[in-house]
């Protein structure tokens, strides 16, 4: 069945854009737009899509508001289109935290340089969004805690012994705002070691995320700048549009800023800062793959796990999108699957 | 990239942020009357984000970085974090005209020019606020496109927000007291309940950017080309419908009313619990829509606006003249059948034509608002440069003209309103010392008047002196003394729209070339007009443009000279008279006759335009037509009076462009060609005085 998509944007000129370039893919098919927020609410109701892209700013009521009244009326997938400003980004994360799935620039050249690819890529993200149809609920952390029923003692496959980690290396795509936030909120301010988080993000998000991350978390959380030292109870969000590695420096280990490659699809790669963590701590490094699209980390874990350190994966139930927890745990290379609320209490007992 | 004015894309763009961008032109300048009005500056926000966002899908870089900017500022406003005052609106307002002409570099084809980089800078500069003023000078070298980088004055901005002073969501509660197209729709939106079908198309506004007015608002004068760019308009405009269509976008036919649209069947099959939410609405509705049977009926007519591009009403418009052609020729042609059934279908037809002719000009008809909203503008920026104190009034703003004419006015009403405030308002003490208010007032006026519309320009300033305009007009040497002494108050006032006449010693850069007035002038009476102008010295100035309702059909005198028939356009005439040639007098070597104890001139047409005229043959006899051009009367002698005629007005071809004294031709009601006089050129041409 077509995936069918209702398209919010006050600008007549988007929605145009927009559904011209859903309706080219045959699978696709647009059922009807709106513009503004609350117009957006009627349609849903009136036309039940299974996806909406959403602006933010329009006039009447805003997208943020828009996407906390459709997932308390009837929870749909949405997909935010985010200005890449700071602004921006802030806004993103409040449509997130209220329970869009997932954002793309609004910019389609930001996307991609080719606007065919960026057509592809659109499409592509609504099919597979819609896809999680069903799972979706008023919040993607809310429905995980309804959905799973609790589990009392952490489900251990091997035993570690707590103080063992050097480090904790959190990598994510998409899903990943809110599904860091659900973690790093809950630990506490004097977490053991420091934490290093490679979220797929464009450049201008990245800020704006740490800031926001900062002050929901009682750890200390910022963008990390090359040359930063690694302190504990310290997280690092890798910078949006580079690569982040960890090298040593005399008898530290500092971080490393870098400039992406022509070819490296993602800025941040999770695979690079896995790796060269690997080589930085040998088998002392926690890291964890939560939420997201693709199979990036899949070779970090790998290198990680012949260094001997250890890799937990987020289970499927409660991934937005069960890519690149599934591409580890399908490797053979997940010491532990955990649906997300857990990650945060597994971690404070064995780091 | 290369623009490609055929792509459909790029016209999307260009018609949706035209609109936005003339909507910003007068809420901009509301805003500086209410700088704290919170959805004001929401609503300029989402204007130059979505004209960025538009701009941004084109890859139109200059106008990105433009708007990025400018949104940021916004950005800051709307959150509290800055307030707007003159300083800012003096940076914000040109960026404005910037992007209406990098819009017009789009519509010609050609790609917008980069930013000013000292407008950015400006623009930079005000997204500093006190907290951030140290990053200024990192902020300033930042190149300008680059939207993906965060500058450090975002990044403060970002941890401001981020300690807690966190930007309220633009949640817009409407409680502005001015309603936007946006606001407008909601409310009928709230009005109907939830459930609109698609407003999509009926969002579409009749706003239509007109690109004349900022080459106007970029240079006070009009040069000569822009002037044989204004007289090939007209010549479009006058003739050919739709041989101006490159400037002209669609633009929506706008229904009576835009219909509600209730999907109460698809609310009928929602679950009860949906039911219980929706009953609550209905009770908020009219008693008349919580019917449901009544509420289904509007359900039925979704959208009752449609956009039809300009070129397809212009198509309608010319047909419904060629009916009138061919209605006036089974007129004449019902005249010589006696048959009392031809005579009831004839004037059957005659008056479904009338209808018809009628309702299509309807169709064609747009409020003056669209040429009025930008005065706020003018003014203010204006009397700001000079430092002058000025309130302009706008009456009769709704009405309606003809799409053309309303784009050929917008010039020369600008050009009048800016003389206004430059020429007619003094400076805000020397009032205070005549005893006046600090604050001057133009007057801005439109109504609809029979079968034309009249625009009135006043203002409260110093009024002109007659004398002070004989002089100069004697300076000039355009005449001797004694018959600028022969001149009355009011023919002196109206020397002004004489070429090369000009009352400022020095050349300003707002107006005082003496190039404006003329052109004015020339162009109003091309659109079949008039101007005139009257004054009180001390209590300031009137000027008074009489225009018709349309361009494309025209009510004429049709008179013969020789054995050709020739149609003078009604608006110049004045009155006719059979006159004993005898009983005229000398006058300097021209023939002039007294009507009514006023001297007019007298000039024979067929000397001018008929072959072997010879005046004998009139046997002393002859026909009088009384024109008049601005306050000038003269009289036409012609062979022949026939009667009134609408007439439809076709160019005439390539050979006989620029014919002077020729507007045009049409086919008269016996079939034959008849040349439509300009009166003026006419003069022009041939007349000793003029």
């Amino acid at each position: 069945m077509n995936t069918r998509v209702l398209v919010v944007d006050d600008s007549s000129f988007f929605r145009k854009r927009v559904t011209e370039m859903l309706n080219a893919d045959p699978r696709i098919e647009v059922v009807g737009s709106a513009n503004n927020g609350e117009e957006a609410i009627t349609k849903t109701k009136e036309l039940k899509p299974d996806v909406i892209t959403m602006d933010i700013e329009m006039p009447v009521m805003d997208g943020i508001t828009a996407v906390k009244k459709i997932m308390a009326a009837l929870p749909t997938p949405i997909l935010m289109f985010s200005s890449l400003t700071t602004e921006g980004a802030n806004a993103t994360f409040e449509a997130l935290e209220a329970g869009a799935v997932d954002y793309l620039p609004k910019r389609f050249d930001d996307i991609s340089k080719d606007r065919e690819d960026a057509k592809q890529l659109l499409c592509s993200r609504v099919k597979l969004i819609a896809s999680r149809r069903g799972q979706t609920s008023s919040s993607p952390v809310q429905a995980q805690k309804r959905d799973v029923t609790p589990v009392k003692k952490p489900l251990f496959k091997k035993k570690t012994v707590k103080g063992n980690y050097k480090l904790v290396a959190i990598g994510t795509s998409t899903g990943g705002p809110i599904a860091l936030q659900e973690v790093l909120t809950k630990l506490p301010k004097d977490f053991p070691s420091p934490i290093i988080l490679i979220q797929h993000m464009p450049g201008s998000f990245t800020g704006a995320f740490a800031g926001r991350l900062n002050t929901l978390c009682k750890i200390d959380v910022k963008e990390a700048e090359d040359g930063d030292s690694l302190l504990p109870g310290h997280a690092y969000l890798a910078p949006g549009g580079k690569q982040m590695e960890l090298i040593q420096r005399g008898r530290e280990i500092i971080i490393r800023i870098t400039d992406p490659k022509p070819g490296q699809t993602y800025k941040p790669c999770v695979d690079i800062t896995f790796s060269s963590a690997s080589k930085a701590y040998p088998g002392k490094v926690l890291s964890v793959i939560l939420t997201g699209m693709g199979a990036d980390g899949r070779e970090g874990a790998r290198a990680l796990k012949s260094t001997g350190s250890v890799v937990w994966s987020q289970d499927e139930a409660s991934s937005v999108i069960y890519g690149m927890p599934a591409a580890v745990a399908e490797a053979g290379l997940t010491d532990n699957v955990l649906p997300l609320t857990m990650i945060a209490e597994n971690l404070i007992q064995s780091v | 990239m290369p623009i490609d004015l055929e792509d459909e894309v790029l016209q999307d763009f260009l018609v949706e942020a035209g609109e936005i961008l003339e909507e910003l032109g007068n809420q901009l300048v509301d805003l500086e009357q209410r700088g704290d009005d919170k959805d004001l500056l929401n609503t300029v926000f989402r204007g130059f984000h979505t004209i960025k966002g538009g701009a941004g899908f084109l890859a139109l870089d200059p106008l990105v970085a433009l708007c990025h900017i400018a949104e940021d500022v916004f950005n800051l406003l709307r959150n509290g974090e800055k307030a707007v005052d003159a300083h800012l609106m003096d940076v914000i307002l040109p960026v404005l005209d910037s992007l209406n002409d990098m819009f017009d570099s789009i519509r010609a084809g050609e790609d917008p020019a980069d930013a000013d980089p000292q407008q950015l800078e400006n623009l930079r500069g005000l997204l500093n606020t006190d907290s951030a003023a140290p990053a200024a000078s990192v902020v300033t070298s930042e190149p300008a496109a680059d939207d993906n980088d965060i500058t450090d004055d975002e990044f403060e901005a970002m941890l401001d927000a981020a300690a807690g002073n966190k930007p309220a969501p633009a949640a817009a509660s409407e409680t502005s007291d001015e309603i936007s197209d946006d606001e407008f729709e909601s409310l009928l939106d709230e009005l109907h309940g939830s459930g609109k079908i698609d407003t999509t198309q009926a969002s579409a506004s009749t706003e239509k950017p007109s690109a004349p007015a900022s080459t106007e608002s970029a240079s006070d004068e009009i040069t000569d080309d822009e002037f044989d760019d204004l007289l090939d308009q007209l010549h479009g405009a006058t003739g050919a419908p739709g041989a101006n269509d490159k400037k002209q976008v669609a633009e929506p036919v706008k229904a009576e009313e835009k219909a509600p649209a209730e999907p109460e069947k698809e609310k009928k099959a929602e679950k009860p619990a949906a039911k219980k939410v929706e009953k609550k609405e209905e009770a908020s509705k009219p008693p008349k829509t919580s019917d449901k049977a009544a509420a289904k009926e509007p359900a039925a007519a979704t959208e009752t606006t449609v956009r039809v591009d300009t070129k397809r009403l212009d198509d309608i418009m010319n047909l419904v003249g060629e009916l009138v052609l061919v209605r006036n020729r089974l007129s004449t042609l019902e005249g010589s059948v006696e048959n009392e059934n031809m005579s009831a279908a004839v004037s059957n037809l005659d008056v479904v034509t009338a209808d018809l002719q009628n309702a299509v000009m309807k169709t064609r008809m747009q409020p003056i608002k669209k040429v009025f909203g930008r005065f706020p503008r003018v003014v203010r920026d204006l009397a700001r440069s000079l430092g002058k104190e000025i309130t302009l009034e706008m009456e009769g703003e709704d009405t309606d003209l003809d799409k053309n004419l309303v784009e050929a006015l917008a010039d020369p009403l600008v050009h009048l309103v800016r003389n206004s405030v430059d020429h007619g308002i003094e400076m805000p003490d020397v009032r205070e010392q005549t005893g006046k208010i600090r604050n001057g007032r133009v007057l801005l006026k439109a109504s609809q008047e029979g079968d034309h519309i009249e625009l009135t320009i006043t203002d409260d300033g110093k009024g002109m002196d007659a004398n002070v305009l004989r002089g100069i007009a004697v300076d000039k040497g355009m005449m001797d003394e004694e018959s600028a002494a022969r001149l009355s108050d009011n023919d002196c006032y109206n020397l002004i729209f004489a070429p090369g006449f000009s009352t400022k010693k020095e050349i300003s850069d707002i107006s005082g070339r003496g190039v404006g007035m003329d052109v004015v002038k020339t162009r109003i009476v091309q659109l079949n007009g008039s101007v005139e102008i009257d004054s009180t010295l001390g209590n300031g100035s009137v000027v008074l443009i009489k225009v018709p309702l349309t361009l494309a059909i025209m009510p004429t005198l049709m008179v013969v000279l020789g054995s050709q028939t020739f149609a003078l356009p009604l608006v110049n005439v004045c009155e006719i008279f059979d006159l004993d040639l005898d009983k005229t007098n000398i006058v300097d070597g021209q023939q002039v006759v007294i009507v009514r104890d006023k001297p007019v001139p007298l000039y024979y047409l067929s000397e001018w335009l008929a072959n072997n005229f010879d005046r004998d043959s009139l046997n002393g006899r002859g026909h009088v037509v009384i024109v008049s051009i601005g306050t000038q009367r003269v009289g036409f002698v012609v062979d022949e009076l026939i009667g009134q005629e609408e007439v439809v007005i076709k160019p005439l071809g390539a050979m006989l462009q620029g014919m002077d004294g020729m507007a045009g031709a049409t086919i008269t009601g016996d079939g034959n060609i008849a040349l439509i006089l300009d009166v003026p050129g006419l003069l022009k041409k041939y007349a000793r005085r003029f």
